[in-house]
Parts: C-alpha cells; structure tokens; sequence
C-alpha cells in the first residue's frame, strides 16, 4: 500500500520540485555568473580601464605617442618584439624536442627526464640567469675559468638562452600533452600506405600539432615580452619595453608614461589570445580525437634516436647544471671568486627578513591557490554548461588574467588600488595595494596571485568538462539537485584531476611570480621573488641562489602535500580503502 | 689602548644624549604608554646596505622596544613610493641614501621638517638649515677596480674621469641608473659640478660614458659586486661599499679617486611626512645622530665617513681631509634631481651604443 501511495504521489511531487528547482538553479547559477563577473571586473578589467585612462591622458599620449616617433623608442619595441619571437621560437622547439622524445622514445630515466624539464616552472625567475651569469659570464666558472673565452652573455643572446630556458617547460607542458592524445591510428595508416618513419613525422605528426606550436609560441611570447627580472640582471644594453616601465614606475613614479608603455605591452598580449582563441582552437584537430585508441609505435632506428636523444641530453645536462650552480652557490660565499662553504648565505634568508619573506608568501600564495582553483572551476563549468551568450565573453575575460602581461598588471594594480575606488562621493572600496592600505596591501597580492593563477584553472576545467557527458549533470538535476549541488556534488568530484593540476600550478605560478608583483609589496608585505631580485640586483648571488633553493623546497613540498591531501579523497581509494577494511579480518 | 678611551667616551656621549631624547619623548603631545615609553611599530625606508640597516633597525628595537622593520630602497625608488603612497604613508623615517633624494622629497612635500635636539652635535655643513634631513655620514665617490680585469685590458686603475672614457674600457663599466639610485645621481651630478653647473655638458659626458657601460643596475651598490665578480673592470660607486666588498671576499678590488676632483654623498635621516608613529621616529632620528648608534656600522663592514665627531674613527674609513672633493650644491642637486634623470633616462640610458 505504502509503496502504491509513494508511487502515486512521486511523480507530481517529483514535477512539483523539479518545476522549483528548475527556478532555484536557474536562481545559483545567475548567482555564480554574477560572482565570477564581479570577480573579474574588480580583478582585472577596472585596473585595466584604469591603465587605458591614464595612458590617455595627456602625458601619457606623449609617451605614447613619443614611443611610435622617436627612433630609439622604435628600436626598444623592435626590440621587445625580436625577443619575444626569438624566445616563442627558441622555447617552442625545445619544448618540442623534450616532448617528443617523452612520447615517441624509448630509454631509460624517462620519469626523471620529465621531473628536470618541469624544474624551471617551480624555481624562481632568477635561478637560471644568476647561474648563467655564474657559469657563462665574463668571469664565468666555465667560459673564462675552463675554456679561458671572452664571452659576452649579457644582452639579447644572455636574455634569449636564459629566457628560454626558463620558459621552455610551458611549451613542453603544452606539446606533450597534445603528441599524448594523438590518435596512433593515423601514423599507422600512414605507414600501411608506405610513408617512412620521417615522412610520417614531417607530413603526419607536425602539421597535426600546428595549433600547439602556435599557442605555445603566443605563449612564451607574451611571458618574454612582460618578463623584467631577467632583462635588469643580463640584459646589457638591449633595452625592452618592460623594463622602460620598470625604470618609468619604479625611479620617477611617472604614472603616465608607466601606463602608456603598459598599453603598448598589452597590444601583443591581448593580440596572442585572440589569435589563439579564433584561429587555433577552430583550425585544432587533436581535440576532436579523444583518446587515443591504439599504441604508439616508438621511434627505434638509431638515425632518429641519436641525435635527439643527444638533443635530450645536452638540455638536461645544462638544466641540472644550473641548479647544481644555484644549490653549490647557496653554499658559498662568492662562488667563482671565493669558493669557501659557508652557512651564510642561509643564515641571512632565514632570519630575519628572509624568513618574514618566505612566511608572507607563503601564506597569501596558499590563500589564494584554492580560491583561484574553485573560481577557475567554476568559470569553467559556466562557460561549458551554463550559458551560451556570455560563453566567449566569460572565457575571454577569465584568460585576460593570463593574457595581460605582468608588468602592465602590476602597474594597474598600483594605479588603481593604492587609492580608495571612490565614485561620486561615495567610497566603494578602501585601498587596497599599497603600506597603508588594510592589512598591510596583502590583499592586492592575493587578488594579483588569483587572478594569474585562475586561467590555468579555467583552462584545465573547460577541457575536463567537455570530456563529461552533460547527461550526467542532467540526471542529478532532474533527480532535483540544484545547479549548484550539482557542481559540488557531480561536477567538481568529476574533474577533480584537473582541479588538482590547476591547482599545484596555481601554486608554482604564485610562488614565482615576480613581474606584476614588485610593484605592490609593502613592507609589510615582503613577497619573497622581490626580495630575490633585490639580492640579484645588488650583486649578492650567494643570497639569492639561498633564497632561490628555499623557493623550490617550499614549492615542492606543497605540491607534494597538494598531491596527497586531494588524492586520498579520489572515491576509487575510497572504496579501495572499504574494501580493505572489510577484507581484514578483525 | 686609544680605541678602549675613544669607546668609552663614546658610551658617556651616548648616555648624555639619550638622556636628552628622553626628554623629547616626554612630550605630553605624542603618543606614549603610561610609563613614558615608545610604543608601536616603525617601519624605516633604509638607503644603505642590507646588513647596515638590520643592524641599525635591530639595535633600536632592542633598545626602545618599538617594533623597527626597514625595506632596502634605493634613494629614486623611496621617493617614487612616497609619492605613490602620499595619502597614508608605509614609512615613518628615511636612514641612509645621498641627501640629494632628502631634498628632492621634501621640495615635493613627502618629507616634515624635524631638527632633533641632537642635530646640534652635527657641523653645520652636514645637515640642512631648514631642517629637511640630517646627515648620518660622509661617503665619497670614486672607482672601484679589478686590478685582475684591468691588467687583462692592459689599463692602470682610472684617476680621472675621462679615463673612463678609455675605448678599452668598453662595456667595462658599470654604474647605475640615476632615476632609481642616488649614488648613480651623485656621479651625475658630479659631472654637472666639474662643467661649471651646465647640465647639457655633463649629459654630454654620461652620453661618452653609456658606450663604456655594461648595464645600468638599480642600487647604486651594485656596481662594485659587478666589478668585484670580474663582470666588469671598473664599477662607479661611493668607496665604502668597495672597501666593505674587498672585506667580504672580493680581494682584488682597488679604490682610486679621480684627480679632477669627485663628488661626495651625505647619507641622511629624515622623518617622513605622515608618519603613524611619530613619537618613535623622532626618537630613531634623535638615535641615529649619536655616536652610539653611528659605531654600528663599521660593526658591518660599513666604512663610511661619521657625522658625529664624538663617533669612533676607524682606519679603514677615508681620510676627507686627503680627498680633493668638488663643491657639491646641495639644495641645488635636490632642486633639478626630478628633471635631470628624467632627461637621462629619456636621452641616455635607453640609446644604443656605438
């Protein structure tokens, strides 16, 4: 009877919720646009209206002006643009070779070929031009101390060897993944229609994975471009855009023309995820693919092995040879000149400032790494499920936080959020960047790390979600979920693979990043990456490769607790986890 | 023996002189506790180098008890982040860098006036009348060389300025940017002196001399680590920072002085316009004036000349009275500071070299 009474009434029951719901979850998932759009426009569309305001002003369209009219200005954004291109290239191929040969190579030490091309990403900007230095200066370790050469690294062959080095891992990340969901069955058709291993390279392989090389080269370009620490430090007399910023802000406070060469800056970066968004995404052919369905066929002819393996090797060697330098130098007093142990170096990072440094940042990084992952998530999933007008808008404007290169975001920041945001007479915000806003302008920096770290959320969430049958968020919401149990109960478990690279990336990316940053530490705030450019500015290495190898440790170290916190809630090791416990006999 | 007395007297000066800052304090005005005592937090923008500064910050938390914390910034960089923060300040004094920043500050209203009772023990000319800034010590300009790089070059150590100028020397100098470094100013400024004040002819100089640098860094201490590394020949900084990285390790470091005559720095300390704790920061000012707190530095490897005569004389520091200094117009330096390296950076620093 009960059940005859439960089965009568269910189902207008059932409509009546789900007629509510319906309401409801149309109700939080307004809610969630208007958070996400609130987000975004206070993080990073008002600074930039703010930028495009005052580089309009009349001082600024001096500058502005000045940059495209005088010849030395020409030259410092011809400049900006041959290093970009020649890093985007440079750092692309690389990138490749080391991809390449994970994918398609069969040898020993893959695993730890894979963790040394990922170094650079969770090391700080200046490790590897302080080595550089170190190593392959004028006084170089190497070039003067073995080979007895007169080198000089400094300018733009020092900034395109270092620059590459330190970006090429992006590209690697990128290509990697994209020769990993190559369908095996066109090189095998290929090959039963009598194409040589290197015609199948040349004619299958490459034209497929166009749409990476070009998103990596955009990529690495818009990272050079927006790089400062690199070109203060080795850049000689080629002079970049960015640094012209640096000096505009940093020296004479000139707002205007800081904002001016921002504008400049921002073209090409803007310019790249266009391009990307419109061109790469329609002309891409791997993301129709899926996964792969049969095995890949690994290179074995020693033509083809030799000479990349050799490839290979010389990266890794200079890789790990650099970070020798930087873990060595630590632990000397001048490395190079006077090459006694000391404990020095460690003792003046740890005490003091430098360990205020490593606790701030720290902190404000692991403050914002799961708000940048959870909006990232969530930006994603309403771009892939939720809307369809907004779609490109949100998508666009979530990237901007990638796509608008550092210095300029910095500069914004500074611009816009040292001064209470006062509209008519009305005070909707205190300020917030600056030793007197509230908290010490911790909170600029937090909303900078989230910002830059969001996109790689979105990015990994959209391409998680379009891989999940919308049938599955369907039934939980016509089982009367709302959209946004939906997300948390379906959604987010689902993707959560990707919500943990999103996030171990946020992380590194926070840690390191330095450009948009030294325009808003405080001393109150004393963000570690700016306190290691002090150091490398003023000759003190010893402190720096310190500082640089406490940077790395800690890093690591959360990724690693990432990994594991998030991992032991996977439902698989949940179940593993009961059934083991229903095995043990008690 | 001599050293023991010169200590003691020191110590006797330095009890007199708290006594009498006491006494500022004690002024109903300011913000103390109950028991009279400094409160609070201080936060300095230091212009000298690292350990310096902790030194200083440290000795003075220890001995008021007032919170002191110090950001290291270069003399253009702390005027560039008190203009920035105007509206609510994030520093309360301003210890070290060349008096020309102190100035160029306070022409632009980042700095409040302050005569500390204990600015009298300082000889008139190393402290501003209007009570802008007081000096803390002397530092002179000069070269500091690898004498490794300059025999591999095949030139002597440089005694003039238009020995810098030698095409040997090329992208063999190092020096660094007048808009952020004070030390870099005062080299510039220096030219604008040795060319009977016009500014175009020493521009013209600079212009000679950007074909010899390597890079132009933001701290003007950097200099002398590029050349002691063997990075460059010959790096332009103020002789102390050569002495104190010779000591550090950096044994072929030499200091030669230009015969034309050089210019010379007197760091200063300031109290800033806004200060949140200003009872404190008139305290640290009133401190930094008395041999108590100037002997630290040399405690750091800091060699720089003291403004108190009542300080510990040290033979490592330079000897002025041997030094041929130009007459170096202060007031006048702060005044066209703003313009001239803004000039410099349009004109020199971003032009390629020939």
């Amino acid at each position: 009877m009960s059940a005859l009474d439960t089965a009568s009434l269910t189902p207008v029951a059932g409509v009546r919720t789900s007629r509510r719901q319906g309401a409801r979850s149309d109700l939080s998932a307004k809610l969630s646009i208007a958070l996400v759009v609130a987000v975004l426009l206070l993080l990073v569309i008002y600074p930039l209206i703010q930028i495009l305001v005052r580089a309009g002003s009349a001082a600024g369209l001096k500058t502005l002006s000045g940059i495209f009219t005088s010849a030395v200005n020409r030259r410092i954004l011809l400049n900006t643009v041959v290093l970009g291109s020649l890093v985007g290239g440079l750092g692309t191929l690389v990138g490749f070779g080391l991809a390449y040969a994970q994918a398609r190579l069969q040898f020993r030490g893959k695993r730890l070929l894979h963790l040394i091309t990922l170094m650079p990403i969770v090391s700080p900007p200046f490790a590897v031009a302080t080595a550089v230095i170190t190593l392959f200066g004028r006084s170089g370790i190497i070039t003067k101390g073995l080979l007895g050469l007169e080198t000089n690294v400094y300018g733009l062959p020092g900034l395109v060897i270092v620059l590459t080095l330190s970006f090429f891992p992006v590209a690697y990340m990128n290509l990697l993944g994209m020769l990993r969901s190559l369908d095996p069955a066109l090189d095998e058709a290929a090959c039963s229609l009598g194409a040589g291993r290197l015609k199948i390279f040349l004619s299958v392989t490459v034209p497929m994975l166009i749409p990476g090389f070009a998103a990596s080269f955009l990529l690495l370009f818009v990272e050079t471009i927006a790089d400062l620490a690199n070109p203060l430090v080795i850049g000689g007399d080629y002079t970049v855009l960015s640094l012209r910023a640096y000096i505009a802000i940093i020296g004479e406070y000139d707002v205007a023309a800081g904002a001016a060469y921002s504008v400049v800056l921002l073209i090409p970066g803007l310019l790249v995820f266009l391009v990307q968004r419109y061109w790469v995404n329609r002309t891409s052919v791997v993301s129709v693919t899926g996964k792969p369905s049969g095995s890949v066929s690994m290179i074995t002819s020693r033509l083809g092995r030799i000479p990349l393996l050799t490839f290979v090797v010389a990266i890794a060697a200079l890789i790990v040879l650099i970070y020798t330098t930087v873990v060595v130098g630590a632990f000397t007093n001048i490395l190079g000149v006077d090459n006694t142990f000391t404990l020095k170096n460690y003792r003046y990072v740890l005490s003091g400032i430098g360990s205020d440094a490593m606790i701030t940042t720290s902190l404000l990084a692991l403050i914002a790494t799961p708000v940048a992952g959870v909006l990232g998530m969530l930006l994603a999933w309403l771009i892939v499920r939720k809307t369809r007008r907004l779609q490109g808008v949100l998508d666009f404007a979530g990237m901007l936080g990638l796509a608008v290169p550092g210095t300029v975001l910095g500069i914004g920041y500074a611009i816009t959020f040292n001064t209470p945001v006062i509209f008519g007479h009305r005070m909707f915000l205190p300020a917030l960047a600056g030793g007197g806003a509230i908290a010490g302008g911790a909170l600029a920096i937090v909303m900078v790390y989230v910002i830059r770290s969001m996109p790689s959320g979105q990015r990994s969430g959209i391409a998680a979600l379009q891989q999940i049958d919308p049938a599955i968020d369907e039934a939980s919401t016509s089982l009367g979920a709302s959209s946004a149990t939906t997300f948390r109960r379906i959604t987010l478990p689902l993707i959560r693979p990707a919500l943990l690279s999103g996030l171990t990336y946020a992380f590194a990316r926070a840690m390191t990043t330095l450009s948009p940053i030294v325009f808003i530490t405080t001393p109150k705030t004393k963000i570690m990456t700016s306190q290691i450019l002090s150091e490398v500015d003023a000759g003190r290495f010893g402190n720096a490769f310190a500082y640089c190898t406490v940077l790395i440790v800690i890093v690591l170290s959360v990724i690693g607790a990432i990994n594991l916190l998030v991992r032991d809630k996977t439902p698989q090791q949940r179940v593993r986890a009961t059934q083991e416990r229903t095995d043990t006999p008690s | 023996m001599k050293r023991t007395v010169a200590r003691n007297l020191a110590a006797v000066v330095a009890a007199a002189t708290l006594g009498l800052s006491a006494c500022t304090v004690a002024d109903p005005a300011t913000p103390t506790d109950s028991s009279g005592k400094l409160s609070g937090s201080l936060t300095v923008a230091c212009g000298a180098m690292e350990d310096w500064c902790k030194a200083m910050t440290d000795a003075f938390t220890k001995k008021t008890g007032v919170q002191t914390s110090f950001v290291r910034l270069s003399s253009g960089e702390t005027v560039a982040r008190l203009e920035a923060g105007k509206a609510s300040p994030e520093f309360d004094v301003w210890h070290g860098g060349p008096a020309d920043g102190y100035g160029a500050a306070f022409k632009s209203g980042l700095i409040e006036a302050y005569t500390s009772p204990n600015a009298s023990q300082i000889p008139a000319k190393y402290r501003a009348a209007d009570g802008s800034w007081t000096g803390v010590y002397v530092g002179v300009l000069g070269f500091c060389s690898n004498q490794a790089k300059l025999a591999e070059l095949g030139v002597a150590a440089p005694t003039s300025w238009n020995a810098l100028l030698d095409p040997k020397l090329k992208k063999n100098v190092a020096t660094a940017h007048p808009s952020t470094s004070g030390t870099a100013f005062t080299t510039l400024w220096t030219q604008v002196t040795l060319n009977g004040g016009s500014e175009d002819k020493a521009l013209d100089y600079m212009r000679q001399l950007h074909n010899n640098v390597l890079q132009y860094s933001k701290s003007g201490t950097a200099p002398g680590q590029t050349a002691g590394k063997g990075e460059v020949a010959v790096g332009i900084v103020f002789t102390h920072d050569c002495v104190k990285y010779r000591e550090s390790g950096m044994k072929d470091l030499k200091v030669t002085l230009p015969t034309e005559g050089t210019g010379y720095e007197i760091g200063g300390v300031a109290l800033i316009k806004g200060s949140k704790n200003p009872a404190a920061a008139k305290a640290y000012i009133d401190w930094s004036l008395t041999p108590e707190a100037q002997n630290i530095g040399p405690t750091v490897g800091s060699y720089q000349v003291l403004t108190n005569p009542n300080s510990t004389k040290d033979e490592r520091m330079i000897d002025l009275s041997t030094v041929k200094l130009i007459d170096y117009d202060f007031d006048k330096a702060a005044s066209a500071k703003k313009a001239l390296t803004a000039r410099f950076d349009a004109e020199i620093a971003a032009q390629p070299k020939s």
